[in-house]
Order: C-alpha cells, then sequence, then structure tokens
C-alpha cells in the first residue's frame, strides 16, 4: 500500500536514510526498531509525506505520490513527542475531522467513540496545559484515529507513558485494528514492545534496514587494535570484542542465537564472557525463548525452553553470556 | 512645575469640555491608525508568514530588508514620499498631498516592515510540530497556516499593537506629506508639536493624553481579546 523506494535523504548533505525498499502492505502490523539516531523518526516522516526524500519514490497503492495533501488524508503520523494545539482536547479531535469536511453530527459521533475507547472521555473539556505527558501521548493517538486512516504512524508511541499506560495503549491499538482494516508502522527501541505488538519486525541501524535480527543492536566507536583484527568496542558498562578489519563508527550485532547461556562462567574460546541477572523471560515460538539480562548493557539471548528449565532461569536469577569475537557481526 | 500643574489642569478641561477641535484631532488620528494598520497587518503579516515558513532564493536578503526597513527614519520615508506626491513626482496625479490619505499612506509604509518582522518572528517561534501535525491530520497549506497564526496569535495581537502604536506616535512623515492642515490633516503628534512650538502647553499636554489614552484603549482591546483565547 505504502512505499518508499530507492530512497535517499540527506540532511546538510549528511545520509541518514538509505532504503532500497520499505512497503508497508495493507493491514500490516510493522515494528521498526533500532537506537536513538538510527533514522526511525525519520523514516516515519517521508511514509508520512511530511519531508520529501532527497532522492527516491514515495508510492501509494503502487502509484507515485504526486499529491502530498490527497496522500496525507489516508496517512496520518503520531510524533514521538506529540503536541495538541492550543485548544481543548475536543476540540483537537475535530481538527482532522473538520479539514475533511465531515458533518457535525458524524464528528460528535467519532469523537465521543473514540473517546471512550481510549478512556478519555473526561478529559475532553480539558487544555493542553492541563494534561500529563502519558495523557497528551493517549489523546494524539486517538486525534489520529479519529480520522480513520488507512496507515497510522507511530513514533515511539509509548515514550511518554509508564508501564502500565503503554499495555493500554497497545491493547487499543490491537483493538482498534480488530475493528476496522488499517496497517500500523510504530518506530520503538524497545524490542519487547515490538516482539509483543507487531507482525513484523524489522531493524534499522544507520539509517539502512539491518541485514541481521534486530536484538543487540549496538553503536559503537572500534578502537584500534594493538595487532590483528580482534577490535574492542565499549557498549554500556561492558567491552564487546569483534573479529573486524574496521576501526571507528560502526554498528555491531549479537546474533541472539550465537550466545551461550550458562550460570557459571564456562572455560571456553569465547572473548565475550558477561555475568549478569535475567530480567525477562519471553516465549518466542515453538520451543524457544528470549533471555534478557542485564550483564552491564541488556542483551537478548535465545535458549530452548529446555535450556530454561535445565539452568532454572527466571527474572533476578544469575546468569553468564558467552559469545566469540568472530560472532559478533560488524556492518 | 507650576506651569506643567497648570498644563495637566488645561489638558482634563479640555479633555471633559467636549472641545470640538480636540476631539477631532482625535478621531481623524483614530481613523489613520487603524486604517493603516489594518492594511499594514494586513500585508505585513501574511508577508512574515511566507519569511518565516516559506524556503526560497532571497529569502534572507527578504528579512535583511525587512529589518533594516524597522529602522528607517520617518523623516526620510515622509521626504521620499513628498518626493512622489508632489505635483512633479511620478504620483502627483493622484492628488494625496496634504491629504489624510498621504499621512496613512507614510503609515502604512512605516509599519508594514514592523507588521512583517515581528510576525516573522512569531511565526518563528511557533513550535514547528504544530505544521506537521496539521499537516499530518490532512489539513491543506491555508488550514496548516491558520493552526500556526492560531499558535502564535498572542504574538500577532502584540504585532498589531506595536504597528499601531508607531502609526500613531509617528509624526515625520504625517508632519512632511500631511502638512499639519487644521481641520484637515492635523494629527494628534503634528498638533502636539505645533502647539508647544506656539507654547500653548495645555492643549499640547491634553492631545498628549489622549494619544495615550487611544493606545491604552487599543492596548485594553487586544487584551480582552488574548484573555478570550487561553492557553
Amino acid at each position: 500500500m505504502l512505499e518508499l523506494r530507492d530512497v535517499r535523504h540527506e540532511y546538510d548533505g549528511r545520509v541518514v536514510l538509505h532504503l532500497e525498499r520499505f512497503a508497508v502492505p495493507p493491514g500490516a502490523a510493522i515494528a521498526v526498531v533500532g537506537p536513538n539516531g538510527s533514522g526511525k523518526s525519520t523514516l516515519l516522516r517521508l511514509l508520512a509525506l511530511l519531508e520529501r526524500p532527497t532522492q527516491g519514490r514515495v508510492l501509494l497503492d503502487g502509484a507515485v505520490v504526486t499529491s502530498r495533501g490527497a496522500a496525507r488524508r489516508r496517512v496520518t503520523l503520531v510524533e514521538q513527542r506529540p503536541i495538541l494545539f492550543r485548544a481543548t482536547v475536543r476540540e483537537n479531535l475535530e481538527f482532522g475531522l473538520q479539514v475533511r469536511g465531515i458533518r457535525r453530527t458524524e464528528v460528535n459521533r467519532r469523537i465521543q467513540d473514540v473517546a471512550a475507547r481510549f478512556g478519555i472521555t473526561p478529559l475532553l473539556g480539558r487544555r493542553r496545559h492541563e494534561l500529563s505527558d502519558g495523557e497528551v501521548q493517549r489523546v494524539a493517538v486517538a486525534r489520529a484515529l479519529a480520522v480513520e486512516p488507512d496507515v497510522l504512524l507511530l513514533d515511539e508511541p509509548a515514550s511518554s507513558a509508564d508501564r502500565a499506560a503503554a499495555l493500554t495503549l497497545y491493547r487499543a491499538l490491537a483493538e482498534e485494528r480488530v475493528r476496522r482494516p488499517m496497517a500500523v508502522c510504530l518506530a520503538s527501541h524497545q524490542l519487547e514492545d515490538a516482539y509483543r505488538w507487531a507482525d513484523d519486525v524489522r531493524a534499522l541501524a544507520d539509517g539502512r534496514l539491518s541485514p541481521v535480527t534486530p536484538e543487540n543492536l549496538f553503536r559503537v566507536e572500534l578502537m584500534p587494535a594493538e595487532s590483528g583484527d580482534l577490535k574492542h568496542a565499549c557498549v554500556g558498562a561492558v567491552e564487546i570484542a569483534a573479529m573486524t578489519d574496521r576501526t571507528g563508527p560502526a554498528i555491531l550485532a549479537v546474533p541472539p542465537t550465537d550466545i551461550f547461556v550458562s550460570r557459571e562462567p564456562l572455560a571456553s574460546s569465547a572473548r565475550n564472557t558477561f555475568q549478569g541477572r535475567v530480567t525477562g523471560l519471553a516465549r518466542r515460538g515453538p520451543g524457544a525463548v528470549h533471555v534478557t539480562a542485564d550483564v552491564g548493557v541488556e542483551l537478548i539471548a535465545v535458549v530452548t525452553e529446555e535450556a530454561v528449565r535445565d539452568l532454572a532461569l527466571a527474572p533476578g536469577s544469575p546468569v553468564v553470556f558467552s559469545f566469540k569475537a568472530s560472532a559478533v557481526r560488524v556492518f | 512645575m507650576d506651569f506643567l500643574a497648570e498644563g495637566f489642569r488645561r489638558a482634563l478641561a479640555l479633555l471633559f469640555s467636549g472641545d470640538a477641535e480636540v476631539y477631532g484631532i482625535a478621531l481623524l488620528t483614530l481613523k489613520i491608525g487603524v486604517i493603516s494598520t489594518v492594511l499594514a497587518c494586513g500585508l505585513g503579516i501574511p508577508l512574515g508568514f511566507v519569511l518565516a515558513t516559506r524556503g526560497f532564493w532571497g529569502r534572507r536578503a527578504a528579512l535583511t530588508v525587512v529589518n533594516t526597513a524597522l529602522a528607517f527614519p520617518t523623516v526620510v520615508l515622509g521626504l521620499l514620499l513628498y518626493g512622489l506626491l508632489s505635483r512633479r513626482g511620478p504620483l502627483g496625479a493622484v492628488g494625496w498631498l496634504y491629504t489624510w490619505q498621504a499621512i496613512a499612506l507614510g503609515d502604512v509604509l512605516l509599519a508594514l516592515p514592523i507588521a512583517a518582522a515581528l510576525a516573522a518572528a512569531a511565526v518563528q517561534g511557533v513550535d514547528p510540530r504544530i505544521r506537521r501535525t496539521a499537516e499530518t491530520l490532512g489539513a491543506g497549506r491555508w488550514r496548516s497556516a491558520w493552526s500556526v497564526a492560531r499558535e502564535a496569535r498572542f504574538a500577532l495581537a502584540a504585532v498589531i499593537t506595536t504597528a499601531f502604536g508607531h502609526v500613531v506616535a509617528e509624526i515625520g512623515s504625517a508632519m512632511t506629506v500631511g502638512g499639519n492642515i487644521r481641520g484637515q490633516t492635523r494629527t494628534l503628534t503634528t498638533a502636539v508639536a505645533l502647539y508647544t512650538s506656539q507654547g500653548d502647553f495645555g492643549l499640547a499636554l491634553a492631545l498628549g493624553l489622549i494619544l495615550l489614552l487611544l493606545a491604552l484603549l487599543v492596548n485594553v482591546a487586544l487584551q480582552a481579546l488574548q484573555g478570550r483565547g487561553r492557553a
């Protein structure tokens, strides 16, 4: 439905996004993950037709978008830190409906409906300075949904919300997709949210779609090696060893399937061994469990359910993550 | 100090006596002030909007011109306008020299860069997310611009106040192209200058007080409007 093709986008001559193809099919639930500055927000602004790509095309229903104004009526973006107009919540919800020339009775019906679904009915008479950040976020999502877009783009929709509010928001979005067909593409730096909610998780690193899975991606500065290609990079509180001929800025990816999980440090050839505690366990697919641990930095490993049982892994339990320097992908 | 107190007493007496000449001068000043403010803001605010929001070749130069025009001496403006409107000037056929229209034209030219520069600053001060939000919710160019203007309405009201303040207080151009003709082109500022030079301090002070009163009334009216549109 909505697609970027051969897109290259620059700010002041610096390439911030470079994608051969990024498609949002009808009804899709896509999560774009990646570290801050990876190009997620730029990607969403291009998809939302708020910016023209320096090079490349934006297609809607297979045709190159020529009238951005008309296309924008089908694609709506909620920014990471959304802003409400200097008006009441009700007037904010009315805005998109009024510019579409929708009749007053229908406007009122839709506002009551969307306000009830997002639990913001008591806020309708309030103005923006009377709302918390989380409430502003909810109102902004409701405002975007009130216009019933074909594609909803959300930039870090849970960034201003606490955990419970974030879950409420994701639940409401899921219900919304059941209610009416709509593609949703959200950017998040939280993998947990992405996996919980999306059917399709894509990783963005330095403006490009990552060739590896989105877990354990880090932007680093590779220090020059004293000899050979074994380089080190500081990630959080740990130093990761990687085999590469590169130095300087790079993206490191540690494939979750290449991480050995144990309760005690192993005598092995692995150059990377980190001790920490399990912070989360999540079942992913048949027999596979994602183990998230804080080992000085948050890392995710994939193990079998049997391994979880054998190692008695539970949130809070001590754990050791090991992986070889040659397992670390550098790009 | 006696003459000052005497001046005030005279001023109050004139104000409350309903002196036809005093009120005639005040009404003419108000008429010229309102018309030239409406015209200057009607042209200057959209111009400021374009300068603040549109990227085009020469935009920076245009902003520099507008900002420089803020400091244009009103006497020089009056002189140039006099050259244009005088019988042998390119606009002499219009026959506006020594009319209130000439004063209004001068005031528009004076207030236009003020309105444009301050409006540009006001619009640039609006969070860019407002325009993006309006656009992503389906608003076209004009509706998006209106959303930005609504957001900047307090600052834009200040633009109108400032423009009005400048045009009613202006004297250089009004004196040159208006001629300070009694009953025709005598405004509050030119009258104050005239009566002061004639030593009629009480009358000059009375007119000065009316000038202040006018400025106060416009400010109060705009503040009342702003009060309605809360944050």
